[in-house]
C-alpha cells in the first residue's frame, strides 16, 4: 500500500515537470513579446528581451555645446555640461568613433587643440585657450551603463490612439453575431448529419470536410460582388453573413463529430418515449454537446476577433467602420518596423480572447460528466 | 431623445472645430505658400458642397497624417468631405473593390504596374488629355513622368490614367559626416571614386557598407534599387526603358553586368557588414543603424529618401547624418541619372469631385503644405522651394529637379510577377551565391511564361 | 450607442431568427403530418424524409452561397486568361504543371501536411492528459492555448525574436541565436538554411495549432465514463496502459478530427509563410504562391484560381476517407 503511494506522488511529481516544461516552451516565445511591449523600439533593436532585466551598456555619443555655450574662465574658454542620462553611469569615454571607450572617467583627452575632460558624475568640460568657433557641438563618444528600463508609453500610445473606443465597439459589433448565429445554425445541421437517416447523408457530410479547405482569397471578389449587386453592400450585414459563412464548415464539422459520439441509446429511448425531434435536440443533445459549443465559440470569437482582411473587405476601412485590428495596424505606419507598437498591440488585442478563454473554460469541462449519461 | 440631439449638435460643432484644427498653416497666413493658386482653384470649383470623395491610398500612421494635412485645404475650397482609409494590403484591396463593383472614387497607386493593369480592365477613368500636357509642362522631366502615367485602356487606346503626386528619390548614399572627418574620407564625386572608397575603408579594416534586403514578405526590394541605379550607370535610358518592358531580355549581357556591379558591392565579405551571409537576412529598416553605431559597423547606406523613418531617435539628418547622391560614372556620358519613385492617383468613379480633386494635386499650393512638413519631394517646377522644411530636403529636391535623366523605379515598371516577385527572389538567390547570370536566366524564365 | 443598440437587435433577430424557423417549421411540419391518428406511421416516415432538410436548410443555404458559387467561381476563371475575358482551356493547368515554383509548394506541403498535423495532435494529446491531472491545469491550459488567440502578424514578430540574425559577435536579439553563441557556436540566418527553413516555419504553425488540438481533445478525454476507467485501475493497469489502451482509443474519433482539420489549416497555410519569408528561400506553399498571382502586381486570375482549384482538389482524399467513416457509424 505505502509502495503504490509512492509510486503515485512521484508520478504526481513526473506530470507536474512534464507539464511545466511544455508550459514554459510554449510560453516562452510569447513572453518575449511581452516583454518587449515594455520596452521602447532603441531597446529593443539594441538587445535581446531576455537580458532588459539586468542592467545594459550602451555606446553613443552626446553634443557638447556649441560657441554660443561657451564661458570665459581667465585666459580659458569653457563648455561644460553632463553626458550621462538619469541611471546612466559612464564606463568609458572618447573623442573618436573608432575607439569610443578609449579614456576612463577622469582622464583628460586631446579635442581638435581644446583639452576634455570627463568625470565620473558624468559632467565634462572642454577648455581651450582660443575661442571656440564650431557652429555645432564636438561628438564625445560615451559608454554607459543603465539600470533596467521599463516603460508603459507603448501602451498608453495605442490605448489613447484616435478611435480606439470607437474600434472596440465595432469589433464587438461584428463579433458577437458572427460568433453565435453560426453555432445556432450549425448545431441543427450538425444533429441532422449525425443522428438522422436521410439520403445523401455522407456524401453532404464529406461536402462540408471538403468546404473547410475553400481559401477564403477566391471567395472575396465573388462575395464582395454579390453584396454589391444585391444591395447588401459593405456593411454589418454583410460582414456578418460573410463570418458566418465562412465559420459554418468547421463548426459543422466539430458539432458533428461531438454529437455523433453521444450514446446511442439516451436518443434511442426518448424516441421511444415519443419526444418529437426538436424536443430530442433541445432537451437533449444541446445540453450534452455544450463543451463543443463552447469550444468552437471560442474558436470563432478568436477567428473574428483576429481578422482584418474579411472585415476591410466586407465593412470597409474608413474611420467609422475600422476595427481594432485595422486601428492597431494603422498605427504601425506605412513601412512596417515599430515592433513596440506591434508587441503592445497584440498583448491588448490578446486580452479579450482571453478572458472569453477563462469564462468558457469552465464549460468546456462539463457537459458529459455533469449531464445525464451517468444517470441514464 | 432631445438630449440626443443636443449631443449630435455638440458633436458637429466639435468635429467641424477639429476640421479647422487640422488646418496645419491657416489660410493666407504664410507667404511661403502660394495661397493664390488656392484662391484661383476655388473660383473654378465652388461648387460641390455635399458631395463625399473617398480616396484609398498605401499610407498608413504618421504618411496618413500627413496626407490627410493637405485634404481640409481642397475640403474648404471645394466643400467636399474627403474620406481617406489606407490599407496596408492596398495591392489587394484595390483589387477586389475595384472587381466587386465598390471601388473608392480616387486611388493612390504605390506602383505603375496595378495601375496600368486596372487601367487595362477598364476600371480606372481616363483623366482629361490637358492633365498629360501639365504634367509635360510643369514636371521636371515632365515626358517621363507623363509616360509613366499612360497606359492603354480597355480598348487599346492610350490615354493618362492618373496623376504623379509625391516622389522619392532613390539614388542617395547615407553617411555620418563626422565618422568620415574622424577618418579622414572624403565624400566620391564620381561612381570610380565610390569603389576606391569602398576598398579604402574596407583595407583600414573597417566596413564600408550597410546593406539589408529584409522586408517581411518583400525582402529583397532593396537591391533593386541598386541594380536599377547601376543599370542607369552603365547603360543608356533607352535601355533602361528597354528593360522595363523586356525588349531588353533580363539576361542580357547589360542587365548581368548591372547585377555584377551590385554583387561587387553586396558580395565581398570585406565590404558588408555582418558579411555577406547578413545581407538577405537584415531588415532593410534595421540596416541603416549600423552607421550610427560606435565604432561604426559601417559608413556608407544605399536607400531612398525615405530611409531617414528608421535612424536612431533623435537623429538630426544634415548633422549627424547626411546624404550624398549615387554617384554617376567619371565620363560623364550618361549625365546626371536618377532613379525615383512616386504615387499616382486615379480616379475610378464618375463623382465630379474626383477630377477636382486631381486639379487640386496639380495647384503648387498642394505640394507645399506637404512640402513644409516631411517626407514629401516633388517635381513640380511651380512650387516654392523655400517651402520645404531643411537645407537637407531642399538638396533633395534639388535632386530631383535637376536630373539629366529621371528614371522610375524599373521594378515597379515591371509587370508585378516580376517586379513585386521574381526580381526580388532573384536579388534574394544572388545575394545567397547564385551567379548574375543564373539569376537573370531565372528571372527571364518567369517573364517569358507570364508573356 | 446607437451602434450598440443595432448589434443588440441584430443579435436578438438573428437568434430569434433561427429559432422561428427551427421552430416553426418543425411545428408546421407535425402539423401537416401527425405523428398519431389513423395515418400515423405514414406520416412518420413522410415527415422523417422533410426534417432532415428543414435542419440544415440554413446551413446549406450559407454555405452554397459563401463557399460553393466562389469555387465554382473560381473553376470558371481557372480556364480563363489574366482578366477573365476569354477562354484558355486547360493551358492555366499545363503552364502549372511546368512550373518550378509550383513544384517546389507541391513538395513543400506534403511536408507540411505530414509534420504539422502529426506534431500539434501529438502535443495537444500530451498537453490534455498532463493539465486535466494537475492543480494549476487550467492556468497551465491558459498558457498553450494563448499562441491561437495571437494574430497571424503578432505571431511572426514573436519569432522574429527568435529566429533573427546578428552579426557573429554582436550583441543578439534572437533567443536561438543567443543560445547558439551563448555556447559557443556560430549564429545562423535561421529562415534562409534550406530546406531546414520549412521546418523552422512548421514549428511556428505547431506552436499555434497545439491550443487547438488540446482543447478539443480535452474535452473528449473528459467525456469518457469514469467507470471504464475505474475498473481498469481495479484491474492494476498501470497509468501508461490506461492512457494508451483504454483512453486514447475511446477519443480515436476526436483525435481523426483534429487531426483533419489541421490537416486542412495547414493545406491553407498562408499567413505565416507570408509574413515570414514570403516563399522566399525555398519556402513557397500552395496558397501563398495563389496570393501572389490574384493579387501581386498585375493579377492573373486564371492562374491564381488555378492553384486554388489544385489546392481543393488535394482535400479529395480526406473527404472520400470522410464518407466510408460516415457509412460505417451508419452501420
Amino acid at each position: 500500500m505505502e509502495g503504490m503511494a509512492g509510486q503515485k506522488s512521484s508520478l504526481t511529481w513526473l506530470v507536474n515537470i512534464a507539464a511545466l516544461v511544455l508550459v514554459v516552451m510554449w510560453t516562452i516565445p510569447t513572453a518575449g513579446l511581452f516583454v518587449s511591449s515594455f520596452r521602447d523600439r532603441d531597446q529593443i533593436s539594441a538587445t535581446g528581451w531576455w537580458k532588459s532585466m539586468t542592467s545594459s551598456e550602451q555606446t553613443g555619443f552626446v553634443r557638447t555645446g556649441t560657441a554660443d555655450d561657451q564661458t570665459q574662465d581667465g585666459d580659458l574658454y569653457v563648455l561644460e555640461g553632463n553626458v550621462l542620462g538619469e541611471g546612466q553611469s559612464l564606463v568609458g569615454w572618447g573623442t573618436r568613433s573608432r575607439e569610443p571607450a578609449a579614456y576612463k572617467a577622469g582622464e583628460t583627452a586631446e579635442l581638435d587643440g581644446a583639452q576634455l575632460t570627463v568625470n565620473e558624475d558624468g559632467s565634462y568640460r572642454l577648455e581651450s585657450t582660443a575661442p571656440f568657433e564650431m557652429r555645432r557641438g564636438e561628438r564625445i563618444f560615451v559608454t554607459t551603463a543603465s539600470p533596467p528600463h521599463f516603460t508603459l508609453s507603448n501602451y498608453s500610445r495605442v490605448l489613447s490612439a484616435e478611435g480606439i473606443g470607437r474600434a472596440f465597439m465595432n469589433t464587438m459589433t461584428v463579433t458577437i453575431p458572427a460568433t453565435i448565429i453560426p453555432i445556432l445554425i450549425a448545431a441543427f445541421a450538425a444533429y441532422a448529419l449525425a443522428w438522422m437517416e436521410f439520403p445523401g447523408r455522407a456524401l453532404l457530410t464529406a461536402a462540408v470536410v471538403g468546404l473547410l479547405v475553400v481559401p477564403l482569397q477566391v471567395a472575396l471578389i465573388p462575395l464582395l460582388r454579390l453584396h454589391n449587386e444585391i444591395g447588401i453592400g459593405k456593411g454589418y450585414l454583410g460582414i456578418w453573413l460573410a463570418h458566418t459563412g465562412f465559420g459554418l464548415p468547421l463548426a459543422i464539422y466539430l458539432l458533428r463529430n461531438y454529437m455523433a459520439g453521444l450514446p446511442r441509446e439516451v436518443i434511442e429511448s426518448a424516441r421511444v418515449d415519443g419526444a418529437t425531434e426538436f424536443q430530442i435536440f433541445r432537451k437533449i443533445i444541446l445540453p450534452l454537446s455544450f463543451p463543443a459549443l463552447a469550444s468552437f465559440a471560442i474558436f470563432q470569437f478568436l477567428w473574428v476577433w483576429n481578422d482584418l482582411l474579411v472585415a476591410t473587405v466586407f465593412l470597409g476601412n474608413t474611420r467609422e467602420q475600422l476595427v481594432m485590428t485595422g486601428v492597431l495596424r494603422e498605427l504601425m505606419g506605412s513601412k512596417g518596423g515599430e515592433w513596440e507598437i506591434l508587441a503592445t498591440s497584440a498583448f491588448i488585442s490578446i486580452s479579450v480572447p482571453l478572458l472569453v478563454f477563462f469564462a468558457m473554460q469552465k464549460y468546456l469541462v462539463r457537459g458529459l460528466l455533469a449531464g445525464s449519461v451517468k444517470g441514464g | 431623445m432631445k438630449r440626443n440631439l443636443l449631443v449630435s449638435v455638440a458633436m458637429i460643432a466639435l468635429t467641424s472645430g477639429a476640421a479647422q484644427a487640422q488646418m496645419k498653416f491657416p489660410i493666407g497666413e504664410d507667404d511661403t505658400f502660394n495661397w493664390a493658386s488656392l484662391e484661383e482653384f476655388k473660383a473654378a470649383h465652388g461648387d460641390l458642397s455635399g458631395q463625399t470623395l473617398t480616396v484609398l491610398g498605401p499610407w498608413l500612421g504618421g504618411d496618413k497624417d500627413l496626407f490627410e494635412s493637405v485634404i481640409p485645404y481642397f475640403e474648404d475650397a471645394t466643400g467636399v468631405d474627403v474620406q481617406y482609409s489606407g490599407s496596408d494590403s492596398f495591392e489587394q484591396q484595390i483589387v477586389i473593390d475595384s472587381e466587386a463593383g465598390s471601388p473608392p472614387d480616387v486611388a493612390v497607386f504605390p506602383q505603375p504596374g496595378l495601375a496600368a493593369g486596372l487601367a487595362a480592365k477598364g476600371q480606372l477613368k481616363p483623366l482629361p488629355d490637358e492633365v498629360g500636357q501639365w504634367i509635360t509642362d510643369n514636371y521636371a522631366a515632365g515626358d517621363s513622368w507623363k509616360k509613366l502615367v499612360t497606359y492603354a485602356g480597355p480598348d487599346g487606346a492610350e490615354h493618362v490614367y492618373a496623376f504623379p503626386y509625391k516622389a522619392d528619390v532613390k539614388s542617395l548614399v547615407w553617411y555620418v559626416p563626422e565618422n568620415f572627418e574622424d577618418a579622414g574620407y572624403e565624400v566620391p564625386e564620381t561612381l570610380e571614386d565610390l569603389r576606391a572608397l569602398t576598398e579604402q575603408i574596407a583595407a583600414d579594416g573597417e566596413k564600408p557598407w550597410c546593406i539589408g534586403l529584409g522586408s517581411g514578405g518583400a525582402t529583397g526590394w532593396p537591391a533593386t534599387d541598386w541594380v536599377e541605379d547601376m543599370m542607369l550607370r552603365t547603360n543608356s535610358p533607352e535601355d533602361y526603358d528597354a528593360w522595363t518592358t523586356n525588349e531588353l531580355k533580363f539576361n542580357d549581357p547589360k542587365v548581368v553586368k548591372a547585377i555584377d556591379d551590385f554583387g561587387w558591392f553586396a558580395k565581398n565579405e570585406d565590404f558588408v557588414a555582418g558579411g555577406v551571409g547578413s545581407v538577405a537576412a537584415t531588415d532593410f529598416r534595421d540596416s541603416p543603424k549600423g552607421l550610427f553605431e560606435s565604432p561604426p559597423a559601417c559608413y556608407l547606406h544605399h536607400a531612398a529618401s525615405f530611409i531617414t523613418t528608421f535612424f536612431p531617435e533623435g537623429t538630426i539628418v544634415g548633422e549627424d547624418a547626411d546624404f550624398f547622391y549615387m554617384p554617376a560614372p567619371a565620363d560623364g556620358s550618361l549625365g546626371q541619372p536618377v532613379v525615383g519613385g512616386g504615387t499616382l492617383f486615379s480616379v475610378l468613379t464618375d463623382n465630379p469631385a474626383g477630377p477636382a480633386f486631381i486639379e487640386f494635386l496639380q495647384t503648387p499650393l498642394a505640394h507645399e503644405i506637404w512640402m513644409a512638413q516631411q517626407g514629401f519631394l516633388t517635381p513640380h517646377t511651380g512650387v516654392n522651394p523655400e517651402a520645404y522644411t531643411d537645407e537637407t530636403v531642399k538638396r533633395m529636391g534639388d535632386v530631383l529637379l535637376n536630373a539629366t535623366t529621371f528614371r522610375f523605379d524599373g521594378s515597379d515598371l515591371m509587370p508585378g510577377a516580376i517586379g513585386a516577385g521574381a526580381f526580388w527572389t532573384g536579388m534574394v538567390d544572388f545575394v545567397g551565391g547564385k551567379s548574375a547570370q543564373e539569376v537573370a536566366d531565372q528571372i527571364q524564365a518567369t517573364w517569358d511564361t507570364i508573356k | 450607442m446607437d451602434l450598440f443598440l443595432l448589434a443588440v437587435v441584430t443579435i436578438a433577430v438573428g437568434v430569434l431568427g433561427c429559432v422561428a424557423w427551427f421552430w416553426g417549421s418543425n411545428y408546421i411540419l407535425d402539423t401537416v403530418f401527425p405523428p398519431r391518428g389513423p395515418n400515423a406511421g405514414n406520416n412518420i416516415r413522410r415527415a422523417g424524409m422533410i426534417r432532415p432538410w428543414l435542419f440544415l436548410g440554413p446551413a446549406i443555404l450559407f454555405l452554397g452561397i459563401y463557399l460553393v458559387y466562389p469555387v465554382l467561381n473560381s473553376l470558371w476563371l481557372s480556364m480563363r486568361n489574366a482578366s477573365s475575358s476569354t477562354f484558355v482551356g486547360a493551358s492555366n493547368y499545363n503552364w502549372l504543371a511546368g512550373d518550378a515554383k509550383f513544384r517546389e509548394s507541391m513538395i513543400n506541403n506534403f511536408f507540411w501536411l505530414l509534420v504539422v498535423p502529426a506534431l500539434s495532435t501529438l502535443f495537444g494529446l500530451i498537453a490534455a492528459q498532463l493539465t486535466d491531472r494537475i492543480r494549476w491545469g487550467n492556468i497551465g491550459k491558459s498558457l498553450i492555448f494563448m499562441p491561437m488567440a495571437i494574430s497571424f502578424v503578432g505571431a511572426g514578430v514573436i519569432w522574429k525574436f527568435i529566429y533573427e540574425y546578428r552579426e557573429p559577435g554582436t550583441e543578439q536579439i534572437g533567443l536561438l541565436n543567443a543560445i547558439v553563441q551563448a555556447f559557443g557556436g556560430t549564429p545562423q540566418t535561421w529562415l534562409t538554411i534550406q530546406p531546414w527553413n520549412n521546418f523552422y516555419l512548421m514549428i511556428v504553425l505547431v506552436w499555434i495549432q497545439t491550443g487547438f488540438a488540446m482543447v478539443i481533445l480535452s474535452a473528449a478525454l473528459r467525456g469518457i465514463p469514469e467507470e471504464t476507467i475505474e475498473a481498469a485501475v481495479l484491474d492494476g493497469a498501470s497509468p501508461w496502459q490506461i492512457f494508451f489502451k483504454i483512453k486514447v482509443p475511446q477519443i480515436m474519433g476526436t483525435i481523426a478530427v483534429v487531426w483533419t482539420t489541421i490537416t486542412i489549416v495547414v493545406l491553407k497555410v498562408f499567413d505565416i509563410v507570408f509574413v515570414m519569408t514570403n516563399g522566399q528561400w525555398g519556402t513557397q506553399v500552395l496558397a501563398n504562391l495563389m496570393y501572389d498571382w490574384m493579387f501581386r502586381g498585375t493579377p492573373d486570375y486564371g492562374r491564381g484560381s488555378a492553384i486554388a482549384i489544385v489546392l481543393m482538389i488535394l482535400v479529395l482524399p480526406i473527404m472520400i476517407w470522410n464518407i466510408r467513416n460516415v457509412r460505417k457509424e451508419m452501420r
